[in-house]
């Protein structure tokens, strides 16, 4: 469902969604059917952590990326990706595993 | 001009055959002229060049794509260079076998194309029995999990069925369905009198699709393409020219839209002669209408000209002879009258359809 307000458990890339760094503009892109998404570097790093994994693995890799945040500890980084990642399934762009 | 923007996406019309007849076709006129296709080889090529000018996404279409023995070939070349691929296809010849093969390949995403919800009048239209081969090559499309879109073109014939279309696309669990009215260019100009709905037919569809859009929002996009006949101002054609998007015809003329080639005035390049980054920065015919430079008024002191960039020239060239024109589509042309007229004939017509072959 892609209006669904309820938390994303295990996020992962829609179906025929992919990601995609861009040689000739030096960007990062989410491609999809006949459109596309320009990334910046966070949005990156989220996304291509999008296969299933559970968002608390998510979180704690994007530690690991972005030591010098030290985010897990601050709320607003939980939030941020969570809004992200529900602003990407509002647009079909990211769904639930359904394996999950 | 140095700063020109670099393509996003390739229109690869790999040939002009196709099983269907269809009454709107969006091929030009007297495809006879254009028999000759381009081999793989410089389809390889030429997929190279435009991943190098900056090219993300390839769309394969025609025609009828899945004519073409090599298709297989291209969607593995365009996966390597790592280009999103799609494939535009009335499935007519989709077998289980060819769609595996296609997604092993690597292609991205499918798009069907349906005539009408109801199958006597999709064959009808078509003027071949192609409904149930449609049926089938979703439904196969689905199992191999392709992402669909199911792609209907609305006019006077199936206007008025446009719930039972979405309803239809709802049970085929398809991901997108877009409803976009006929452009009134290549074949479809021809049939133009048959075709164009009336005005009321258009607002009461509209209200549906909005409705519809509404209601199953959580499980199928869905796109409306309004007809431009009936807009105050102009649709925003390839969003520019020369600014976003690019033609290879079969024969492997470059084309800045898939209709251009009506247009008498401009003499196209070959990939068979240059390269296509020549081409797209160099070339006479995309430096014509691209930028605000050429425009006449009412759109060179239009504020709108960075939102429709004057409209489409293969339009102001079939509705008025001169493809440097104002879209007369638009309001302020003082052309408009044209359009105003041709719905006029149409509301009375009883013209007689003619269907497409690939001898005319």
């Amino acid at each position: 469902m892609k209006n669904n307000a309820k938390p994303l458990q295990r996020p992962r890339l829609a179906r025929g969604v992919r990601y995609r760094w861009d040689e000739v503009r030096s960007q990062h892109q989410l491609l999809y059917p006949e459109g596309l998404l320009v990334l910046n570097e966070s949005g990156a790093a989220i996304v291509k952590l999008c296969d299933g994994r559970a968002l608390e693995e998510i979180k704690q890799s994007l530690t690991m990326s972005f030591p010098q945040a030290e985010l897990t500890e601050d709320p607003k980084f939980t939030e941020d990706v969570e809004e992200f990642l529900g602003r990407l399934m509002q647009r079909g762009l990211v769904c639930h595993d359904d394996n999950a | 001009m140095t700063t020109t923007p670099r393509p996003m996406a390739l229109l690869a019309e790999l040939t002009y055959r196709c099983p269907l007849h269809c009454l709107y076709c969006s091929n030009p006129l007297q495809l006879a002229r254009y028999r000759r296709e381009i081999d793989t080889a410089t389809w390889q090529r030429v997929l190279g060049e435009a991943s190098q000018l900056g090219v993300v996404q390839v769309h394969f279409s025609g025609g009828e794509p899945l004519m073409r023995r090599d298709l297989v070939e291209l969607v593995q070349t365009a996966r390597k260079l790592d280009l999103y691929s799609n494939l535009s296809t009335s499935g007519m010849t989709a077998t289980a076998e060819l769609l595996s093969q296609l997604r092993e390949a690597g292609l991205d995403a499918l798009q069907v194309s349906l005539l009408d919800s109801d199958g006597a009048s999709n064959d009808w239209l078509a003027d071949v029995p192609s409904f149930d081969k449609k049926v089938e090559a979703v439904r196969l499309a689905r199992e191999l999990d392709f992402p669909i879109t199911l792609n209907v073109v609305l006019h006077r014939h199936n206007l008025d069925r446009i719930e039972e279309i979405i309803d239809l696309a709802v049970a085929w669990q398809v991901d997108k369905l877009e409803l976009a009215h006929v452009q009134y260019t290549g074949w479809a100009f021809r049939n133009r009198a048959a075709l164009l709905p009336r005005r009321d037919q258009v607002e009461s569809a509209a209200k549906i699709v909005a409705h519809a859009t509404e209601r199953f929002s959580d499980r199928l996009q869905i796109l409306h393409v309004l007809p431009d006949y009936f807009q105050e101002y102009p649709k925003a054609c390839l969003n520019g020219w020369g600014r976003t998007f690019l033609t290879i015809a079969p024969d492997g003329a470059v084309l800045p839209c898939q209709a251009a080639r009506e247009i008498p005035q401009l003499t196209f390049p070959t990939v068979l002669e240059k390269s296509l980054e020549q081409i797209w920065f160099e070339d006479p015919v995309f430096q014509r209408f691209r930028g605000f430079d050429w425009m006449p008024e009412p759109c060179q002191s239009c504020e709108r000209r960075e939102v429709d960039f004057g409209g489409c020239r293969c339009q102001a060239f079939l509705l008025t002879g001169d493809p440097a024109v104002t879209d007369p589509v638009c309001r302020l042309s003082p052309n408009h009258e044209l359009v105003e007229l041709a719905l006029a004939e149409a509301a009375q017509s009883t013209a007689n359809v003619v269907f497409r072959t690939f001898n005319n």
